[in-house]
C-alpha cells in the first residue's frame, strides 16, 4: 500500500538534518520542519490554545499545490482540541489534496474519534 | 400490567418504577418490554449484566427483538448515558414510538456518582422533553436505596409506578427546573495536594502539574495522559470564557485523583457537557471530551462563577470507550 511505503520513508528520514536545515516554524512549544520525501512537515512539541491560531495560519498559507501533504506527527507530545481544529482548518482550506497524518499518537487518535473527527475527507489518519 | 392502554405516549414519558424485590422488578419491566416488542417498537434495555440475564430468561423468544446494554459500561460516567439514548432515538428515526429501560442508580454508587446520576435523571427531561414520543422506565430499588434517593426520583420523573399503579408524580420539578443551573454544593474534601492559580500563559504548567500528580497517584500512563487532555480543555475554557484565569486544586484520595478548576465563567447550557458535538469544526468539544476521558465530571454553578471537578479512579478501569 502506498501509504505504508510513504510512512516508512518518513520514519527513515533523518530528523537531525531536517531540524538544522528545514525549520519552517518555531515557537516556545513547537518546532515544524520541512520534509522532502515525502513532501511534507514534521511536528515536534505541543499545540494548545496558545499557538493553535499561529499553527493554523502557518499551515493554511503553506501549500498552494493540489498534492497530498504528509505530516509526521510522531513527535507531537501534546495537542488539544484547538490544535486538532487548526489541522482541520488547514486541510479544509486547500482546494485539492489532503493532509495525511503519520505517526499520530494513539491518544490523539482516540480524542479525534471521541470528538467526531475520525473520518474527515481532507484530514486522513494514516495507521 | 395495563399501563400501555391507560397512557397514550404522545411525548417523552419519563417514569420511575419503584420495586422492592426482583419479583416486582420483573413484574414491572417484562410486560412493559413485551408490549413494546409486540407493538413493533424498538426497545433498548440498559441494565446490569445480572438483570439482563434475568430479563432474557423471563422474556423467552421476545428477548430476540430487544437490544440490551450493560449500564456498568454505558453509565460508568453517568454523563455518557444521555448520548447513548440520543443515539438510540436517532438510529430509529422511522419509529413512531420507542421504549427504554435504564437503571443508572444502584447502592454501590459512590456519593459523587450518585448525585451526578440524579442530575442525569433531571437532564433527561431537558434532553428529550420537547422531542419525539418515547417511553423511558427507570427502575429504583426501594429496599436497597435510601428514602432520600427515592424522593429525588419522584422529583426527576414525571410519572411514578409502584406495584401496578402508575400515576403522575406530585413532586415532579418540571421541565424548566430540570435544566436550571446546578448549584448543589460539592462536598468538602480533605487537604489538597496543591492549589494554584493560572492565566493565559500557564497551560503548559497546568498540564505538567496534573501529569505529575497523576503519575504519583499511580494512574498509569494512558489514564494520566487522558486526565491531562481533559484538564487542559477545562483550563482553556477558563482562559477563553471564564475571565482569563482560573484556580486549579488537586486532591488525592484512596480511590480517586480529583482535579478541580474554578473560574468566573458562566456555564449557560445545561446539556453542554453531554450532547454529542455538532459536525461544525467550531463547535465546543472540551467538556464533552472531559466526560469521554474521565470517570466522573462534576460541574457546578456558584454565585461568582463555575466549578468543574474531574475524577479519575486510581484502580485500573476503562477510560475512553
Amino acid at each position: 500500500m502506498p501509504t505504508t511505503h510513504l510512512e516508512n520513508q518518513l520514519r527513515a528520514a533523518p530528523r537531525q538534518a531536517d531540524s538544522r536545515e528545514g525549520k519552517v516554524y518555531a515557537d516556545s512549544h513547537l518546532v515544524i520542519t520541512r520534509t522532502q520525501e515525502p513532501v511534507g512537515l514534521c511536528f515536534a512539541g505541543e499545540i494548545d490554545s496558545s499557538n493553535a491560531r499561529a499553527v493554523a495560519d502557518f499551515l493554511s498559507n503553506r501549500f498552494a499545490g493540489a498534492e497530498d501533504i504528509h505530516l509526521d506527527m510522531s513527535g507531537l507530545s501534546f495537542c488539544d482540541v484547538s490544535g486538532i481544529r487548526s489541522l482541520i482548518e488547514a486541510a479544509e482550506s486547500r482546494l485539492q489534496g489532503r493532509l495525511m497524518l503519520h505517526g499520530l499518537p494513539h491518544l490523539l487518535q482516540r480524542v479525534m474519534a471521541a470528538t467526531g473527527w475520525a473520518n474527515l475527507p481532507h484530514l486522513v489518519v494514516v495507521s | 400490567m395495563s399501563t400501555t392502554n391507560l397512557h397514550q405516549v404522545d411525548k417523552f414519558r419519563h417514569e420511575a418504577l419503584l420495586y422492592a424485590n426482583l419479583d416486582q422488578f420483573v413484574a414491572g419491566t417484562v410486560p412493559f418490554i413485551r408490549d413494546g416488542v409486540r407493538a413493533g417498537e424498538p426497545v433498548l434495555v440498559v441494565e446490569s449484566v445480572a438483570k439482563i440475564e434475568m430479563l432474557r430468561e423471563a422474556l423467552g423468544p421476545d428477548a430476540g427483538a430487544v437490544m440490551f446494554a450493560d449500564m456498568a459500561g454505558v453509565g460508568a460516567n453517568p454523563a455518557r448515558i444521555i448520548p447513548a439514548w440520543q443515539e438510540f432515538v436517532t438510529r430509529h428515526e422511522g419509529a413512531t414510538r420507542l421504549r427504554g429501560i435504564g437503571e443508572p442508580i444502584w447502592k454501590e454508587r459512590t456519593p459523587d456518582e450518585l448525585i451526578e446520576c440524579q442530575r442525569h435523571e433531571s437532564l433527561l427531561n431537558v434532553a428529550f422533553g420537547r422531542g419525539r414520543p418515547w417511553w423511558l422506565l427507570c427502575p429504583y430499588d426501594t429496599e436497597k436505596l435510601d428514602a432520600a434517593v427515592i424522593d429525588e426520583a419522584r422529583r426527576s420523573h414525571e410519572f411514578v409506578t409502584e406495584g401496578s399503579h402508575a400515576e403522575p408524580s406530585d413532586l415532579f420539578r418540571g421541565l424548566e427546573a430540570s435544566g436550571a443551573p446546578f448549584d448543589a454544593p460539592l462536598p468538602q474534601r480533605g487537604t489538597a495536594l496543591g492549589r494554584t492559580t493560572f492565566g493565559p500563559n500557564d497551560l503548559a504548567s497546568v498540564r505538567s502539574l496534573v501529569a505529575h500528580h497523576a503519575d504519583a497517584a499511580g494512574l498509569g500512563a494512558m489514564r494520566a495522559a487522558e486526565l491531562v487532555v481533559a484538564i487542559n480543555e477545562v483550563a482553556t475554557n477558563s482562559i477563553k470564557h471564564g475571565g482569563g484565569r482560573g484556580t486549579l486544586t488537586v486532591w488525592q484520595e484512596t480511590s480517586a485523583l480529583i482535579c478541580e478548576i474554578s473560574d468566573r465563567g458562566r456555564f449557560a447550557k445545561a446539556l453542554a457537557d453531554r450532547e454529542r458535538p455538532s459536525e461544525s469544526v467550531a463547535a465546543p468539544r472540551g467538556l464533552w471530551l472531559a466526560n469521554q476521558l474521565c470517570d466522573l465530571v462534576q460541574i457546578r454553578t456558584i454565585p461568582d462563577g463555575t466549578v468543574v471537578r474531574l475524577h479519575m479512579r486510581r484502580s485500573a478501569t476503562q477510560g475512553l470507550n
